[in-house]
């Protein structure tokens, strides 16, 4: 077993097979970005004329000028070859739009991307830290964790859309306190902010993590001998904490790797020139060189972070990773009634039972961002359209699309991450480093626009966290006496899966697939400027919000019922049991 | 099992990472001057350079706007040629207009401004890869006639060549902007303007300092501090919270949330319209057409999306240009006919807020008609393609109808006739076509202005378009701050004049 190898000599092996993946990965998605044009069936030279001069007519000479300056690849494939080569000297080439050399350009974007996501990263971990602190401390002091109010706490704070906190944290922090500078990056004083808004619902998703692996961690056995042996109180949160991390620390590497090229509407608001911003405007104006350089650098981080992330499980686990040394409790039911979920679904369904009886599309200049009153209860929107109405037909969609992705993303989370057997980054870090709006484009010029090619979009990359949530505790399972026990008893691989690994690695990565519902939902309503996702004028949650986030301090109420509601849905699904699935 | 494990007494490992969060920080990736406030104007723009600030581009108006460069001409407010740095011009003969320039002009690194430097600009701009848009299907050669006389020559007869020189992308720059890479002039330190661009930190800020020696004198301010700021939020918030004094393109969302702050209102040569596809579809029919133009209420939109900080359009050409005040009495639409349930597609635009909401309400006001409508919202890059091959049914756009010369025809030329580059409605009159190049042979402003508002009356005539709103410009300016330019075409804001108090 692999396992067995000391560790320098399997960090050797790894890193021998990690400048293949990067090599190989770089090289399909260069391709891809090569052959965007063509998948596009937009004109490059188009889209570049636009970038430089919104209003320029396109007449054929403007057009043929600008093609012949930027000397089009005949195919994709030359193309990939040209610039592969350019790139092996050392040379990324020059924007198409601007005529500036890309090395610098994506150098500088990585770096100031790669502060404020460390930053946001360190919210989350601190964040999600917080929320488990009182949990944290019952099982140090009891032996047992668990507890609905963290639980609920993580749920909504990662139902929280991270634009919708970055204008909260615009409206009230910076320009109503004057606590900081309202947008730039210019110092120190402007990372608070966008990093709090990327950090505080990235915070809540991982307290989830946290908070399933601080149950399995605490049911066992060591910390019976342990207190037992009298340990202090204090002693055993922190070993139990950085049992926690370890399983968590992979996620936070991840969100830091999601957060360089994802965090577009944060940097936009808060006016940092982030790679998000550059890749977004990159793909848009089908700038190929520049798109190129910010997937070779985002690739190339992934992986690298990637890896780092499997290392860190491995040095936060010590020399308990090897076969036989940890022994995670054998799974066990809880039996309980769960009545708070119950209580918080029956709010939801009363309020969308009673916007369903309600016209949604019904527009009324007069009644524009009217405030809530007898005639409508919930206020308008800004041409009028009553929001209760709007709030309970946009239910079914909203939690339906959500929960399907979240469900296909479970599914296929689970099977890439118990495959896996030898940890090691992959395809998967590869993919979570891809820039959204470039999946998005990708994926639609293969689906067309559509809400199915959104939800596509979107599923490629939500199964990236759960299959690396999975691969962690599957990890941790193998290593477990219960299943080297198994494995010495001859037990083939299904039963091993189902009986041993299944069991163990389901509910945490279940748990954690149900609180990013919400999430999902949001990231779906973030591709529908491309005209994917939901249709305007549909009232799924997350496309309502994204309309009206610029009356956030004129009209509070548009914002706050999509945003409730989608809180709503994140407690919901936090509160779910996953212990008996 | 042991008997009693020891403790952890790792804490470097999960600290580790956090070190590592911490040094990219230290690692100095901000950029940017430090603010100084010691009379600096400080100043927050939507859009942010492009290429590079090259005056081939949209970063042109930006130029203009920061008070770095200068053109030939101005345009005055009825759309008329201004002396700037060009004091007088005539027409030598059918291609020839010859301009003397001022003998007072001093460029930012020293240079004296003389005939051959701008002729230079000039031929370096009708070289340029594409040609810049004030000079689409003009062909111009300059050259010095003496040291500060200047002849432009055309290869066809061109009535309004002085309107054209004002646009800011054929700003004279130094000799020195055009020695590294002519396709892409550098105006750091090269142009004419009160304002000497000194520096540009990416595409987040620019620093300007006073240029003493401007030949109109040395401006109000010590200097300019400029922001990008593309958030409408976040650009109203910097102004609210006291650190920039000017911002543009105040959105109609903040407009409440300004309360300090004064708002200064623009009229801009702008149109919202609902075009209709004249040539595929439903809209082919002028009665279905005329249906829909009768079911749209544009005041209401005005009234309601707008919040009254829009005009209400009569026609293309709205009060930015007071000549179209007077227009004469259009011919009445064709009758309408029954939709019918007829199904349509209503497309347009998410980067202007108003569009989308403005489609919500025509869509609903043309069920109300009896049409089925599906609206389509995407980002402009990604609908432009689309739009310009008749895709969609109808589309709701908003477009400048003085384009970078100020004379009505080109627009139309562009928009309206069988070739139009830009011809959302495929729109195609031989009569109209006809009458618009007649229009363009016109040499007097006024008559070329009549006969815009002729064709305007024949175009609306066929509901092709229904007129939404007219838009305006809002910037927002600090309380006692002084001199900001209300500057239709949207070149000029910061100007000598300009003072924080």
């Amino acid at each position: 077993m692999s396992a067995a190898l000391p560790g320098p000599l399997l960090l050797g092996a790894r890193l021998l097979r990690g400048p293949a993946v990067l090599a190989g990965s770089c090289a399909a998605l260069v391709l891809a970005v090569a052959a965007l044009p063509w998948l596009s069936g937009e004109d490059p030279a188009h889209t570049v004329l636009r970038a430089r001069s919104a209003e320029r007519e396109p007449d054929p000479a403007a057009l043929a000028a600008v093609r012949a300056e930027l000397d089009l690849p005949a195919d994709p494939v030359a193309g990939t070859l040209g610039w592969l080569g350019g790139a092996l000297r050392g040379d990324l080439g020059a924007s198409w739009v601007t005529g500036a050399p890309v090395a610098p350009t994506v150098l500088g974007a990585t770096g100031v991307s790669a502060g404020l996501a460390a930053c946001a990263a360190l919210v989350a971990l601190a964040t999600a830290v917080a929320v488990l602190a009182p949990a944290l401390w019952r099982a140090a002091r009891t032996g047992r964790a668990g507890g609905d109010g963290a639980a609920a706490t993580g749920a909504l704070l990662g139902s929280v859309p991270d634009f919708l906190l970055a204008a909260v944290l615009l409206a009230v922090v910076a320009v109503r306190w004057g606590l900081a500078p309202t947008s730039g990056w210019s110092g120190p004083a402007n990372v608070p902010l966008p990093a709090l808004a990327l950090g505080l619902p990235a915070g809540g998703l991982l307290s989830r993590v946290l908070a399933g692996a601080l149950d399995a961690a605490a049911a066992e056995g060591w910390v019976r001998t342990w207190r037992a042996a009298a340990f202090g109180r204090w002693t055993l949160a922190v070993a139990l904490l950085r049992r926690a991390l370890a399983v968590a620390l992979p996620q936070v590497l991840l969100l830091f790797i999601g957060l360089l090229g994802g965090a577009v509407t944060v940097e936009t608001v808060f006016a940092v020139p982030g790679l998000g911003d550059t890749a977004l405007s990159a793909v848009l104006a089908q700038d190929l060189p520049l798109v190129q350089g910010c997937v070779t650098a985002l690739v190339a981080m992934g992986l690298a972070v990637g890896g780092a992330g499997v290392i860190a499980h491995r040095l936060l686990m010590g020399p308990a990773l090897v076969p036989g040394a940890l022994a995670p409790a054998v799974p066990r039911g809880r039996r309980r009634h769960d009545l708070a979920p119950a209580l918080v679904a029956a709010v939801l369904l009363a309020a969308v039972a009673a916007g369903l009886l309600r016209d949604p599309a019904a527009t009324s200049l007069a009644d524009r961002l009217a405030a809530p009153s007898l005639a409508h209860p919930l206020g308008t929107d800004a041409v009028g359209r009553d929001l209760l109405a709007r709030f309970g037909h946009g239910a079914l969609l909203s939690v339906g699309t959500g929960v399907a992705v979240s469900a296909v993303a479970l599914v296929v989370g689970l099977l890439v991450g118990l495959a896996a057997a030898r940890a090691r980054a992959g395809a998967g870090d590869v993919l979570n480093a891809v820039p959204p709006v470039l999946m998005g484009v990708l994926v639609a010029s293969v689906t067309g626009p559509g809400p199915l090619g959104a939800a596509a979009a979107v599923a490629l990359v939500a199964w990236i966290p759960l299959a690396v949530h999975a691969r962690t505790l599957a990890a941790e399972v193998r290593a477990a006496g219960f299943f080297q026990a198994a494995v010495a008893g001859g037990a083939g691989r299904g039963r091993l899966l189902r009986r041993h690994l299944l069991p163990s690695v389901l509910p945490g990565v279940a748990r954690h697939a149900l609180v990013r519902v919400p999430h999902n939902t949001l990231a779906l309503a973030g591709l529908s400027f491309l005209g994917l996702g939901a249709g305007h004028d549909s009232p799924e949650w997350g496309a309502m919000l994204a309309e009206v986030i610029g009356y956030v301090e004129r009209a509070p109420w548009t914002v706050a019922v999509p945003a409730a509601g989608l809180g709503l849905l994140g407690v919901v699904a936090g509160l779910v049991r996953t212990d008996r699935v | 099992m042991p008997i009693a494990p020891r403790p952890p007494r790792r804490p470097a490992a999960s600290l580790g990472a956090a070190a590592l969060a911490l040094a990219f920080l230290a690692s100095g990736c901000f950029g940017g001057p430090a603010p100084d406030d010691s009379g600096r104007l400080r100043v927050g723009l939507a859009f942010p350079p492009v290429a590079g600030m090259s005056p081939y581009s949209d970063d042109a108006a930006l130029l203009g706007r920061m008070g770095a460069v200068d053109a030939l001409t101005a345009l005055d407010a009825e759309g008329l040629p201004a002396p700037r740095l060009a004091e007088s011009w005539e027409q030598a003969d059918d291609t020839t207009w010859r301009l003397e320039l001022r003998d007072d002009v001093v460029f930012h690194d020293g240079t004296a401004l003389t005939a051959e430097h701008a002729a230079a600009a000039l031929n370096h701009a009708a070289a340029a890869a594409p040609v810049p848009r004030a000079l689409a299907g003009v062909e111009l050669t300059a050259a010095a006639a003496g040291e500060h006389t200047l002849e432009v020559t055309t290869a066809e007869p061109d009535p309004i060549l002085p309107q054209r020189l004002s646009s800011p992308e054929l700003v004279v720059l130094s000799p020195a902007a055009y020695a590294e890479d002519p396709a892409s002039p550098d105006p750091v330190g090269t142009g004419t303007g009160p304002f000497e661009l000194t520096g540009l930190g990416g595409d987040s800020t620019a620093t300007l300092a006073a240029f003493g020696e401007h030949w109109a004198g040395a401006p109000a301010a010590t200097g300019v501090d400029v922001r990008f700021i593309p958030d409408a939020a976040a650009r109203a918030g910097a102004l609210r919270a006291g650190e920039v004094d000017v911002i543009d393109s105040v959105a109609v969302a903040q407009l409440p949330n300004i309360t300090e702050q004064e708002i200064v209102e623009v009229p801009l040569p702008r149109l919202v319209g609902l075009l209709l596809n004249t040539s595929d579809g439903p809209f082919a029919d002028p009665g279905t057409r005329a249906a829909a133009a009768a079911a749209v209420d544009a005041a209401a939109i005005v009234a309601g999306i707008y919040e009254g900080r829009a005009d209400t359009a009569e026609g293309v050409y709205g009060p930015a240009s007071p000549w179209a005040a007077e227009r004469p009495e259009p011919s009445p639409r064709p009758e309408p006919a029954e939709p019918g349930g007829t199904a349509i597609t209503l497309a347009t635009y998410s980067d202007r807020p108003e569009l989308p909401e403005a489609a919500s309400v025509v869509a609903e006001d043309l069920r109300a008609a009896g049409f089925e409508v599906e609206v389509i919202v995407r980002e402009f890059g990604a609908l432009e393609t689309d739009m310009l091959a008749g895709a969609f049914d109808a589309v709701i756009g908003a477009r400048s109808y003085l384009l970078d010369t100020g004379d009505p025809i080109g627009y139309l030329a562009a928009d309206w006739s069988c070739e139009g580059s830009y011809n959302l409605a495929r729109f195609c009159d031989e009569d109209v076509d006809q009458a618009i190049s007649e229009a363009a042979a016109l040499t007097e402003p006024a008559e070329r202005n009549a006969a815009a508002l002729e064709i305007e009356a024949r175009i609306l005539a066929s509901a092709a378009v229904v007129p939404l709103a007219n838009e305006r410009t809002r910037l927002g300016v600090a309380p006692g701050v002084e001199g900001v330019a209300e500057d239709p075409y949207e070149r000029a804001l910061i100007t000598a004049e300009t003072r924080r108090p």
